[in-house]
């Protein structure tokens, strides 16, 4: 249990650490800039209860907030990402079992599964984050733009990122 | 009661989520306004210090290119202080009656200072960036300093802790900049339009002012934040703005706000002084 805790703690700091200084930097062409702190969110286990998903959501995006001086919109962000999780992750095993323990993956949610949850929690994500920051200055096309920029990247790169999971390719093979 | 629990109980999903997001807009909110709290914002202690490791490093890889820079203003320095002195013992030359006075000590006729700080954190992706810089106010930085860097302005100091100080960049667009076109002495607004790092936009500069792309933007003087004549930018285009009574003119920042990393922090000794007057004269209004 306490090397669980152990754990998280430090996927949660390789998290931020990794948004924080060096993603935060990449703005390809102005528009799109990689979310990858997501993964943190995207990967915690399913025997966490739902309240909880969505309180340590709040916390990693205030973490990412008082770092690159936006207070509050990537709280807001990550808030809805954790609420909606559940429901995604229902919405993904209608008619079948729903797993009760693990984390997800590609053995867990199948190749094609992992990708539509994935793109569907960057999407929230993306949403939400700028459209609350279009509360300074407000441009809609820009906005769309960015949207779509940030989203296509950040699901490209998690999506890399758990293709090349170990233990997937461990077991595939 | 028991059902009321209950109720809450089942529905504890959604009230985390309702409770967590009112706590989200409450931070926007409260901290969309110009002066922002410090505990909040990378100036806060742990985030600075954590920031001006990667800065340190970020340093060391440009160390080079610095160089270079410097080597280039040195000798572009060498070349003007040449030129002054041969101008000065020109007029010492045709002055040469007044070689017995001394002027009043006592006088500071210019009245800033500089401090040079340099940058821990920045964004230049976001609508509303902010940079970090690693002095304070044990330094003498002070909220609404001017900050400028070799190359022209950068913008101004909004929060300040200890050691390190949040600056607002002409990349805000909640920074307005009261610049003019060099030679002229109509003064317009400079605002960031949250699109290209490399242009911002002068708005309500008058019809009849006279200029053509290329000519040099700089700084009006009409605020306490900078010293009149420091570079801004440079005209690339213009147009007529809606109502026709005014110009807006699309100008290229001379500072590069991308591969920033060393900045000067511009003191004014009357700044406190022009504020609180400007701000009686207003209550006698």
């Amino acid at each position: 249990m306490i090397s669980t805790w152990f754990k998280g703690i430090i996927y949660f700091v390789c998290c931020v650490l990794l948004q924080v200084l060096i993603f935060n930097n990449i703005y390809f062409l102005r528009l799109a800039t990689p979310f990858i702190y997501l993964l943190f969110i995207i990967k915690l286990p399913l025997s966490i209860p739902s309240s909880f998903i969505t309180v340590i959501s709040f916390l990693i995006g205030f973490t990412i907030d008082l770092f690159s001086n936006t207070p509050g919109m990537h709280a807001a962000a990550c808030t809805l990402v954790g609420f909606a999780r559940s429901y995604i992750v229902e919405g993904l095993f209608i008619g079948k079992d729903l797993p009760e323990s693990g984390a997800p993956s590609f053995a867990l949610f199948t190749k094609w599964g992992y990708f539509r949850y994935l793109t569907m929690l960057v999407l929230i994500q993306n949403v939400m984050l700028f459209f609350v920051e279009s509360f300074t200055l407000f441009d809609p096309i820009y906005l769309l733009l960015r949207v779509g920029g940030s989203t296509i990247l950040t699901v490209l790169l998690l999506f890399s990122i758990e293709a090349l999971n170990f233990e997937y390719i461990k077991g595939e093979g | 009661m028991r059902k009321l629990l209950d109720f809450l109980y089942r529905k504890r999903h959604w009230f985390v989520f309702i409770l967590f997001e009112i706590i989200s807009f409450a931070l926007i909110y409260r901290n969309n306004s110009y002066q922002r709290s410090v505990l909040l914002s990378s100036a806060n202690v742990v985030v600075a210090n954590v920031s001006s490791v990667s800065g340190e490093v970020l340093q060391y890889m440009n160390l080079v290119e610095k160089n270079k820079a410097l080597l280039d203003k040195n000798g572009q320095l060498e070349m003007e202080l040449l030129h002054l002195q041969d101008q000065f013992q020109l007029m010492q030359a045709e002055l040469d009656t007044f070689s017995g006075f001394v002027p009043d000590s006592l006088t500071t006729s210019f009245p800033y200072k500089s401090v040079t700080a340099t940058i821990v954190n920045k964004s230049v992706s976001h609508t509303a960036n902010y940079l970090t810089i690693d002095k304070g106010r044990l330094d003498g930085i002070a909220p609404d300093m001017g900050v400028v860097s070799s190359d022209g302005v950068v913008g101004v100091v909004s929060t300040v802790s200890d050691h390190f100080a949040v600056v607002l960049p002409l990349l805000n667009p909640k920074f307005r900049l009261s610049c003019k076109v060099l030679g002229s002495s109509y003064f317009g607004s400079m605002q960031w339009d949250g699109r290209d790092v490399a242009y911002a936009n002068v708005d309500e500069l008058p019809l009849h002012v006279k200029f053509e792309t290329g000519d040099t933007i700089v700084t009006s003087g009409y605020s306490a934040l900078f010293p009149a004549g420091l570079i801004v930018g440079q005209v690339v285009d213009s147009e007529k703005q809606q109502d026709d009574a005014f110009y807006s003119i699309r100008v290229k920042l001379a500072t590069s706000f991308t591969s920033l990393s060393q900045v000067r922090v511009i003191v004014n000794y009357f700044q406190k002084e022009q504020i609180e007057i400007e701000k009686e004269a207003l209550q006698h209004d």
